[in-house]
């Protein structure tokens, strides 16, 4: 039996013995290798998932639907390993009880689909240590090395051009399963802290904050890259920030959903080498 | 003949190390260069790094953000929240290409006015050397606002 045969019977199950009210996977999407997040609610419909290398958007994000899990009610959701990294943030930061999440846990090694044994967001803490270690080990992005390699004055030029395509369309954040503020401070106009004409110099402002409110909190699922309409290269960003918090707190975001969040946590050791 | 160039600074201190220090240099007499604007804040973790932004956005060619030295918080943590943040936002900074001359963060205590005088006098000086933030002032020209610190 394929996998994708094997998690629909699984799915169908699920909603078959009612033991969750929603399914969340993939279904086709508009171009051979386009996936779009599909929401299943009977089990005659299960045949409509799809499950292969192309999966790879991060659906964590659609959990937090208002009012969705209001009902205490179990939904189950196709997850990536970043995927179940992101549901530990989320129920670290309030935002949902894993107790309600059922994880279809799976994992795309090249071009194979595997799947990953577990229902629980914490049946997964081994693949996520062995990702920790991973990461550390992954050497930087390639463009991420020529930056630090610029002077300041060539990283600035480079980023001012990135920025000067932005539209403030913020499908980032509407992508980010993170991105979770029911009032963005970039929407904030009391005070307006981000320029909102279509210049420069908001753009910068807003990716900055961006990729701030996400530090130690972006699991790198890279949908915010994949939406962004003008191909800015969010994951430099998010990739820096990643290293930062791995390297100086040794945090490594979604670890298990006890994992205090780094900004809202400090150790009194914590390093410092730039402060006066 | 042009006048020299006299940077702008803005700084973010919090009320019960920083600003005291800065109190104490002024009841101490101690001369520091004019440039610099102080903004009192209430604590070290209230100096949000949207402020780094704010005081750019309005034109400053420096900014400076100080609080108390690690264990003298006044709510007690309050600096070692801010440190945190300020690694991860000063790491975001040099990896957008602001210059490291640009922001300075340092911890002065209220005792320490001679400190705070001296800290001024050299990044006054480091920025007077650096010349106005024109990456930044030519964005901000783009959108048709002057800058205005
Ligand atoms: S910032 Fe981008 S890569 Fe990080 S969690 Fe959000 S969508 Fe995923
Ligand atoms: S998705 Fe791209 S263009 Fe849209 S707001 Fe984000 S960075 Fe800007």
């Amino acid at each position: 039996m394929s996998i994708q045969e094997q998690y629909r019977s699984r799915a169908k199950e699920l909603l078959g013995e009612g033991s969750v009210k929603m399914v969340i996977g993939y279904g086709v999407g508009t171009t051979a290798t386009r996936r779009r997040p599909i929401f299943i609610t009977s089990p005659d419909e299960t045949d409509r998932l799809v499950l292969d290398a192309s999966c790879r958007t991060n659906l964590a994000g659609y959990l937090l639907r208002e009012g969705l899990l209001a009902d205490q009610k179990s939904i189950a959701v196709f997850l990536l390993p970043d995927g179940v990294r992101a549901l530990n943030i989320l129920a670290a930061e309030s935002q949902l009880a894993t107790a309600q999440i059922v994880v279809l846990g799976f994992e795309i090694k090249g071009e194979e689909v595997k799947p990953l044994e577990g229902t629980a967001a914490g049946d997964f803490s081994a693949i996520i240590a062995e990702r920790k270690e991973q990461r550390k080990a992954q050497p930087s992005h390639e463009m991420a090395v020529k930056l630090e390699e610029m002077t300041p004055a060539e990283r600035f030029a480079f980023w001012e051009k990135e920025f000067s395509r932005c539209i403030k369309c913020y499908a980032c954040r509407a992508a980010c399963p993170m991105c979770w503020c029911r009032r963005c401070v970039v929407d904030n106009n009391q005070p307006q802290w981000v320029n909102t004409s279509s210049h420069t110099l908001g753009n910068l402002e807003w990716n900055l904050v961006r990729a701030f409110h996400l530090a130690g909190r972006c699991v790198e699922c890279g949908n915010c890259s994949e939406a962004c309409p003008v191909n800015i290269p969010l994951h430099l960003l998010n990739g820096r920030m990643t290293d930062e918090v791995l390297t100086a707190f040794d945090h490594y975001p979604g670890a298990d959903e006890q994992q205090e969040p780094v900004l809202a946590s400090f150790r009194k050791d914590d390093p410092e080498t730039f402060i006066l | 003949m042009s006048e020299p160039f006299e940077p702008k600074i803005v700084a973010f201190v919090c009320t019960y190390c920083t600003y005291a220090g800065a109190d104490l240099a002024g009841t101490s007499r101690l001369k520091y260069p004019p440039n610099v604007r102080i903004v009192r804040l209430p604590c070290t973790g209230r100096i949000s790094p949207m402020f780094i932004l704010k005081a750019f956005q309005k034109g400053a060619d420096g900014v400076l953000v100080s609080g108390c030295h690690p264990g003298d918080c006044h709510f007690d943590h309050g600096n070692y929240h801010a440190r945190r943040r300020w690694t991860a936002f000063n790491a975001l900074l040099q990896f957008t290409g602001v210059p490291e001359e640009r922001v300075k963060f340092s911890w002065i205590s209220a005792a320490e006015g001679i400190k705070f005088a001296e800290l001024i006098d050299s990044i006054t000086e480091e920025i007077r050397t650096a010349g106005p933030f024109e990456q930044y002032h030519k964005l901000i020209a783009e959108t048709g606002s002057a800058a205005s610190v």
